[in-house]
This record gives C-alpha cells, structure tokens and sequence, in this order.
C-alpha cells in the first residue's frame, strides 16, 4: 500500500480563486466531499487528475474546442498561476505549467489515480465495442503474442507446403528411376540398390578412352589433312624450278650478245659505285692507280652501268626465282617434317592408352612420309567414324549417370526433409495449439475475472441480478472488440443498454469502472468518483454507498463527492459505517473566498464533545441530546415494532417514544460492546443492560424540553446538574446501542441478536419478548 | 504490473517447457521475444528442432 494522503492543495485551478487545502484524516482512506452544487467538489477531482494525468476531464465532451487548457486557470489568472500539490506520508509531489505542459516534480511520485465522473458512468456500455475494447485493453491486449502465434501458424503452413513438396518429388523420383530401371533390364528387385549400383561403376575409364579417342581421331584428322596439301606443293616447286631454269638461260644468252667478260665487267662497275659515292672526286684510278683518265671518273662507270641495265634485270629475276625455288622448297621440307612430327604424335598417342579391345585401331604405323599416307589412310578410313560412335555413346553414359545421380541424390533430399519434418510438424503443430489454448484461457480468464468482479458488485447493490449473470466476450470474427451481455428476465446474455433502467445502467456502469480500477495495483490508486450516486435510484444509494465503502479499502485512497444529502444525514447519525470515513461539507463558493469546507462529525460525538466543554453549554447539551435521544428510541421502537399511535406522518414525542418499551421488553433489553481481546485473542464484550436507563431516562425526561426546546422560565430555577445529566444519559444509552465508526445494530446474527458493522455492538434480545 | 502480453507469454513458455517443446535454457531468450511479437519462423523452427534434438541426446 503506498503512503496514506496527508492534503491536497490547489492554487487557481478552476474554482480555487485562493489557495484551498483539503487535509485528510489519519487513518482514514475514505473522504466524502459533501456540497450542495456550485460549491467546488469538481475541482477537488480536477486537481487530483490534473496532478496525475494532466488534464481537466470534467471540461472535456462540452463543446469547448480543443484548447482546454484555456479554461483551467480560475477567473483573472494565468496557466502559470496553477499548482496542485499532494502531500502524503512519505512524498511530496506537485504539478505546474511549463511552457504549455502540465510538469511534475518529482515526476517518480506522480500518484496514480482513477476518475469517475457522473457524465462518464455509462461510457462503458455505451460505448462502440471497439471503443470497449480499448477501456480495457490493458488487462488483455496480448497483441505480442498474437503476432508471435502468427509466425508460428505460417511456419506451419510453410512445411506442410514444404513436406507435400517433398512427397510430390519423392514419388517423382521414385517414378523415374523405376523407369530407367525397367530401361535398363530390372535388374534385381529394387530400382534404388539398382540405381546405387549404377553410380558406383567405372566411369572414369569409360571417360579416359573417349577422351584418347578424341585425340587419336584429332591426329588422324590432320594426317589425313597432308595428301590434299602435298601434292600443290610440290607442283609449285617444280614450277618455280622450271622457272628458275628458263631464268638462268635467259640470262646467259643476254650476257653472250654483250661481251665475253660484260658479266665480270659489270660486277667490277657495281663494285666501284660505293667507292665512287665516298670518292666522288678521285685523282687516280682506284684499280690501276693511274690518273690518266681519273677526271669524271664517278659519270663515266655510271654511263657505262647504264648500258648493261639489260644484265642487271635478267640477273635480278634469276635471283628472284631461285629465292621462289627455294621458299617451295622449305615448305615442301616443312610438310614433310609435319608429317613426320604428326605421324610419331598418332603412334604416341595410340600407344599411350590401354584400348578395350572392342576399339579397332590401325594395323600398320602411320607413316612419315606424305607420299605414304594415301594409302595408310585408305585402310584406317573407316576407324574414325567408330570411335566418334565410341565418344557418343560414352557421352551418353556420362549423361544418364549424371541424370540418375541427380535423381538419386533429390530424391534421398527428399526423403530425409519428410522424415524431418514428420519429426518437426507435429511438434510445431502442438506448440501452436499449446498457444492458442493458452491465449483463449487467458483472455477468457481475464474476461471472467471482471466480468465476475462486476458482478459481485452488481449483486451487492442488487442481491440476486448479479452474480454469474454479468458477460464479457471478444466478439467473434472481430478484432480488438468487446460486448457486454447481462441476464435480465430469465434469458441470459442480453444487452443491459436495451433491457435494464437507467438506474441498474448507472450502478452497473460504476460497477465496471470500480473492477477495472481496483484490477491494477489498487492499493497505489487513489479512486476519485464525482457525483457518481447522482442517478441511483433511492431504494438502491444505501446499498451503493456500502458497496463503495466496502471497495474503497482495496484502494490507496478514495474520494467521494456528492451532492445527496440522505448520505449527509445518514453519517450524522451514525447510520452507516463511519470508521473508515472522512466527511468534509463544502461551504457556498465564492469569487472572494473559493472553495471553503468543514468537517462533519456525527451528532453523537457533537454530543461528547458539548459534554466536555468546561462548562457544558445546558441547552446545547439538552437539545442536541433530545435529538439524538429521539433517533435512539426511533430506531429501537421500530426494532422491536412497539405499539404506537398510528399517525399520519409517524411523528411522536419523545414521551410517546419513551413510554413504548412494555415492561418485559426493558427488562430484556441490553447491549453488548465490544471492549477488547482477551489473552487468548477471545474478544470480550461488556455488558450494559438498557432498562434502567430508559427508566432513568423516562424521570428526567423533562430537561429536554426546559432547557433544550423552548424558552422555559423553569429553566432558571433547575441547576446546569439536571441538563447535564440527561445529556450523559443519552450519551450512555446512545453508546451502548450504537459505535459511530460501525453504525447501528441493524442486522440479525445467529436468531438470537441484532449486530452492527464489525459487530461492535450486540443489542437483545432479538424479537419483543411476548 | 506486467503486461498482459508478458504474463499470457510467461504461461506459454512454461507450458511448452514443461512439454519438451522448449528447452528451459532458452526460457529466458524466448519470453520477451514472444511477449513482444519478435519470435518469427526461424526462431520457432530453430527453437523446436534444438528441443527435439536435446531430447534426443537424453
């Protein structure tokens, strides 16, 4: 339980023009703010949400706009001006405007608090049955595990997708390799041991021949290439020998029509040009070293190479031809080598292999020379054909072991995720179904719970309507929506909005809210209900002001305004229970002065206090203490249903009251009050029998009225002891029958007495003895 | 007060402990998780399967 409440200021909110301080009473968690309207109970609750929540409720939902907070602070003042500040055992915390905002320092001991405001009592059942939701969202909003729930359902679907999958292909599979099973002869009995067998066979050798087989055809290939080459090339060489034969004759008949030694005269004159180039100008032949003719010498060998230019050209096409004899020639050599080279590389590679002996191979090496190979190849030439015939069919090979492996290798994949998920999917499936049962129970638990609670308040303002018969459900189908079912009538689960009066709406409307408010820490929520009895009906306010006094101990403190002056005179006399209760009486509000209270005590403890004045007033003490002497003999009276006048109006005097008790009735009558607990914790009552002070009572009954009723002369000559003395021995009877804090002895315990709240006091006998 | 998210997922990770179908180790991994809505497909999956495998080796 958090600290008790000690006072709640409030400065300029709303109806506190001047500060205004609500002390609460030590030990009591129950205040009852009494005021006649206008007199500011409003406020009171305006301040404690204003400090709790930051906001003034009782201004919302009147058309005011968006800007409340325009209205909060009390006429000629600013937001600025506002401060509530509550003040408990333990902490102090207090609310202000800053720029705006309603701040809170400290901000950890913000209280928690619970309005209810009479405009707001059916907002529960009126309400949207989303808007429903949303009151008590709280309590069940699981929307975390919802979602989790949901991966888990999808997940679920997912591998049962997933493991129809997987059937699917597994008997796809399955399907297929029966069939190259049944293609390949059904060897055995089982086309996966087949299948497996397959696998294990030698491909690699298989593979190794089609690849040597591959490159003995490639060699064959440009062996076989040679023949077609062979013979152009060496055409061209004869031709270019021809050629060059016809060159060298051509050459020889230009050289006899020129001279004997033109050809080695020539070869002197092309030998002289370098040296003339870099001697242009020599002084003596450079041959016979004479001078004699040394002058043009450069002009002169030049003038004479011109003559045999004839010479030149048939020697220069004899050189050219000899070097077209020579290149046919290199390439006839080179094919000829290529051959040679080409040959050894076939014989290598058909000797570098271990053939099956179902491959046929040519007999007779390959020869070297090119003239050789037509015939060679005429005998090998059907050779090649069978060994691409060999390469195709170990492709073949290749390809349905790689499509059998594949098929073998799916349909294991397949086989181990349907095992796997045989395993997973029902686990996964349980564990959903553990989610949902969980979720349901809960929600439905938590349903029950208030539903059960509303109820039991219910039945306690209205015995026999509420228990068991108030619903709450999650509408079907619908997310996040809530609907209200009550019996009414005989027939069950009905919409009280349609079937039930406003009063039974009002009570159950406060119902709900004191369920939902006491659901959450209610021993950390101060509750605030503002002129919530204002639409009960009568006969039901007694049972609804218990019902609250009883709930008002689960909180941390509670705060009652009304305007119902029954309630007011009820606790003055002490009709209900008052230990727990702290009554305040609001004065008339005013611009001047603001919100002014007093405290409100029972009559009988005005009466103890008159008493104890020094010196008691004589005609306060009498007239207080007819009154309540009035209320005793009243209520015992109609106790014991005591032959009266009948009257109209049922007014008596306090004589008629007083003679009302025959003489075996005050014989009989006498109280017990509860005094304390024994050493074995046995409570002990004392006992006070109540005829001889009705007796008494009876004697000196005329005080009352000659100093407490009138003006009575009498009363100068009677001493103060008289008035004071029946004021004490209305305070003993009153005391005896009744404890201010526990009310009045009104109900029936055991058939054998009467007990009130507590049962602090015991009245007998039961019935008027006959 | 915990949520109502927390305090239904507090008694659903009990439940499925107590049927193997979680392992106590990952309770505390798993709770706030489910509470907030962030155990997805694979985190199931993987819960679930690491279950069944502990109670294989058991």
């Amino acid at each position: 339980m958090s600290a008790a409440l000690l006072s709640l200021k409030v400065e300029h909110l709303r109806g506190s023009v001047v500060p205004f301080v609500l002390r609460f009473e030590k030990d009591k968690n129950l205040t009852i703010v009494y005021g006649e309207n206008a007199t500011g109970k409003t406020t009171i609750c305006d301040a404690l949400e204003f400090l709790a929540k930051g906001r003034v409720g009782s201004l919302e939902d009147r058309g005011l706009g968006h800007r409340l907070d325009r209205y909060w602070p009390s006429l000629g003042k600013r937001a600025g001006d506002i401060s509530v500040s509550l003040d408990a055992a333990d902490s102090t915390c207090t609310a202000r405007i800053h720029n705006g905002n309603v701040k809170v320092e400290p901000e950890q001991h913000r209280p928690r608090v619970e309005v209810l405001r009479r405009n707001q009592i059916l907002r529960m059942l009126e309400a949207q049955p989303a808007k429903r939701y949303a009151e008590i969202s709280r309590f069940i909003d699981i929307t975390g595990v919802e979602t989790s729930e949901d991966a888990l359902r999808r997940l679920i679907e997912s591998l049962n997708a997933n493991r129809d999958t997987a059937v699917a292909v597994v008997a796809a599979n399955e399907n297929t390799i029966r069939q190259f099973w049944e293609g390949a002869g059904s060897a055995g009995k089982d086309p996966m041991i087949w299948a497996d067998a397959e696998l294990r066979k030698d491909l690699l050798t298989l593979q190794q021949t089609a690849l040597a087989l591959s490159q003995l055809r490639a060699a064959y290939q440009r062996l076989g290439d040679y023949p077609q080459k062979f013979e152009p090339a060496t055409a061209t060489l004869r031709t270019a020998e021809r050629a060059a034969a016809e060159t060298v004759e051509k050459l020889e008949n230009v050289l006899a029509t020129a001279t004997n030694e033109a050809g080695e005269l020539l070869a002197v004159l092309e030998g002289a040009k370098p040296y003339l180039k870099k001697h242009p100008n020599p002084t003596a032949c450079p041959l016979c070293e004479s001078n004699e003719k040394a002058a043009n010498l450069r002009d002169r060998v030049q003038q004479r190479l011109q003559q045999f230019s004839t010479i030149q050209d048939a020697q220069k096409e004899k050189v050219r031809n000899d070097q077209v004899v020579q290149r046919a020639a290199d390439a006839l050599a080179s094919m000829q080598a290529d051959v040679q080279r080409d040959a050894q590389k076939f014989e290598e590679l058909k000797r570098g292999h271990q053939w099956s002996a179902d491959i046929k191979l040519p007999e007779q090496p390959a020869p070297t020379r090119p003239d050789e190979l037509d015939v060679w190849l005429a005998v090998a030439r059907e050779l090649p054909a069978s060994w691409l015939a060999f390469e195709g069919a170990a492709q073949e090979q290749r390809k349905f072991v790689d499509t059998l492996s594949r098929q073998l290798k799916t349909y294991r994949d397949n086989v181990a995720t349907q095992q796997e998920l045989d395993i997973l999917l029902p686990r996964l499936r349980r564990a959903h179904e553990i989610l949902v049962e969980e979720r349901q129970k809960f929600t439905d638990g938590v349903l029950k719970k208030i539903a059960g609670e509303v109820g039991r308040l219910y039945e306690a303002v209205h015995p026999g309507e509420g228990l068991e018969k108030i619903r709450l459900e999650l509408e079907a189908g619908r997310r996040a929506s809530l609907e209200i079912g009550a019996s009414f009538g005989g027939t069950a689960n009905t919409p009280p909005q349609a079937y039930f009066t406003q009063s039974h709406l009002d009570t159950l409307g406060l119902c709900i809210f004191l369920t939902l408010a006491g659901m959450d820490n209610p021993e950390g929520t101060i509750l605030v209900l503002d002129d919530v009895l204002a639409s009960v009906d009568e006969p039901h306010v007694e049972r609804v002001v218990e019902m609250l006094y009883l709930e008002a101990a689960r909180f941390r403190h509670c705060v009652i305004t009304t305007h119902y002056r029954p309630w007011k005179e009820k606790l003055r006399w002490g009709w209900l229970q008052n230990g727990q209760c702290h009554f305040v009486e609001l004065n008339k509000w005013s611009l001047a002065n603001g919100l002014q209270y007093v405290r409100s005590i029972p009559d009988i403890d005005r009466l103890r206090q008159l008493l104890a004045e020094v010196p008691p007033d004589p005609q306060l003490v009498c007239s207080k203490a007819g009154v309540i002497l009035e209320a005793s003999l009243n209520f015992l009276t109609e106790l014991y249903e005591s032959d009266m006048p009948r009257r109209a109006k049922g007014l008596y005097t306090l004589g008629e009251l007083l003679c009302a008790f025959d003489r075996k009735l005050r014989q009989a009558l006498k109280a017990e009050m509860l005094s304390g607990t024994d050493a074995s914790d046995k409570v002990i009552y004392k006992t006070v029998v109540l005829g001889p002070i009705i007796e008494e009572l009876h004697r000196i009954a005329q005080a009352r009225n000659i100093f407490g009723a009138h003006f009575n002369e009498l009363s100068f000559e009677l001493p103060d002891a008289d008035a004071i003395a029946f004021g004490t021995q209305v305070l003993q009877l009153v005391d005896a029958v009744v404890d201010s804090e526990n009310g009045w002895p009104r109900k029936e315990k055991l058939g054998s007495y009467w007990a009130n709240a507590n049962e602090t006091r015991r009245l007998y006998p039961l019935k008027k003895p006959v | 007060m915990e949520s109502p998210s927390t305090q239904l997922a507090t008694l659903v990770i009990e439940r499925l402990i107590k049927e193997d179908l979680l392992r106590p180790d990952d309770r505390g991994t798993l709770l706030s998780r489910l509470a907030e809505g962030k155990l997805k497909q694979e985190d199931w999956w993987l819960a679930v399967e690491l279950s069944e495998a502990k109670g294989r080796v058991k």
